[in-house]
């Protein structure tokens, strides 16, 4: 939740995906309380309607939930859920542009596999 | 040309220390940004590089002579104050034009061509007075007297103040232009940092009468980094470092590092590493204390 916000991206995706995060790292466990829209205003001094639709994202995924006039807590297997959502989105995010970059540079499918074989 | 020294500058007004032990060398022919909080001394400090304000203590040199009641070094240097519309009499009644006419006569490498240029760009109406004249309008005639002095070594206290984004991305293309062509040398301060961090080849913080750091503005940012998650983890990626300005909220943590020479953060750690601008990295040295 400390990390800086970039301009590379909506404000509101930077949000969500940090309590996304946070929620990986143990920073932020299952069951327990997240800082409330108005707080994560302050502490990044954006629009609290930017906060909220960061928030409002991850209640609609069930990653979070509300409990009425308490505030926003994260939901019971938040972190499972988040893993096998970024799985889902490696390959996409990371994979593809792995291979793009490698095509570019004329590296090999076989070159590649022999340096993430070789990696440590 | 030459370049601008200033050695153990000190400055008391009455029991109040504006200023302590100052050492800075102005460089020929850089860019240079003074950042520092409000208070800090940026004003006194670029006042007594141009020795229209006496310091209490130390000297200041433009290629070796002493500038203070020095015509022949004064010459070279120009400090274009933020004006106001007030003078210590009352409203300053004196016209833009008038104004311009005794900078013309001060300055001995004055251009005129580029005076009525920039009145020109920036639509400024010179027969109005300065107690008339808006924000923006009194910028602009600070930046005039600036550019036109052609002084090798043109000093500039928050030029930009109240001018529009237009007029401030115009007024930094134009100081590009002088250094570019005439090689000339800018000291600027300014509030807004992040536009200009890229103009500025250094950078200055001053911070209670002191200077915090000088350097290469790119080398600066590189060695800066912000180090946030678990709290464990950061201090563990950490260990060994100096961090600034820590920030908490719960088990999360966040700091800023700046890295010395040879030192890394230690691997291995679930953390995230971001650069930091040049307007954070001020906030993370020079902001409140948490």
């Amino acid at each position: 939740m400390n990390e800086l916000l970039s301009q590379d991206k909506s404000i509101y995706l930077q949000l969500s995906e940090m309590i996304e995060t946070d929620i990986l790292r143990g920073i932020l466990l299952e069951e327990e309380r997240v800082p409330s829209t108005n707080e994560l205003a302050k502490l990044y001094t954006i629009n609290p309607a930017t906060a909220a639709k960061g928030i409002n994202l991850l209640v609609d995924e069930g990653i979070l939930y509300k409990k009425r006039g308490i505030g926003m807590f994260v939901a019971k297997g938040a972190k499972e859920q988040i893993i096998a959502k970024r799985k889902d989105a490696f390959y996409e995010n990371y994979v593809k542009a792995l291979l793009e970059e490698a095509k570019s540079l004329g590296i090999s499918s076989d070159q590649l596999i022999e340096m993430i074989r070789t990696h440590e | 040309m030459g370049q601008l020294v200033c050695e153990n500058i000190e400055k008391k007004y009455g029991k109040k220390n504006v200023l302590n032990g100052v050492n800075l060398t102005i460089e020929q022919g850089k860019i240079y940004g003074l950042i520092g909080r409000n208070g800090a001394g940026k004003t006194t400090l670029l006042s007594i590089l141009t020795a229209q304000n006496p310091a209490t203590e130390g000297s200041v040199f433009y290629d070796g002579m002493p500038v203070w009641e020095n015509r022949e070094t004064l010459d070279h240097l120009c400090f274009s104050r933020e004006l106001n519309t007030l003078s210590i009499l009352g409203p300053n009644t004196i016209k833009v034009k008038e104004y311009l006419r005794m900078a013309r006569i001060y300055y001995p490498n004055w251009d005129r061509d580029m005076e009525q240029r920039l009145v020109a760009q920036f639509g400024l109406d010179v027969k109005k007075r300065i107690s008339k004249l808006s924000k923006g309008m009194l910028s602009m005639v600070t930046i005039i007297i600036a550019l036109a002095s052609k002084a090798d070594i043109t000093i500039l206290d928050e030029p930009v103040a109240g001018l529009d984004v237009v007029a401030r991305e115009d007024f930094y293309r134009l100081v590009l232009e002088e250094h570019e062509a005439a090689g000339r040398t800018f000291v600027i301060s300014t509030h807004i940092i992040e536009e200009a961090a890229n103009v500025f080849e250094k950078v200055i913080f001053l911070k209670d009468g002191s200077i915090l750091l000088e350097e290469d503005t790119q080398e600066l940012l590189e060695r800066a980094v912000h180090v946030s998650g678990l709290a464990e983890e950061v201090d563990a990626a950490c260990a060994g470092l100096t961090v600034h300005h820590t920030e908490m909220i719960g088990r999360s943590k966040g700091v800023t590092v700046l890295l010395e020479e040879g030192q890394s953060l230690a691997a291995g750690y679930d953390v995230t590493i971001q650069p930091v601008s040049l307007q954070n990295l001020f906030v993370a040295l020079c902001g409140r204390e948490e």
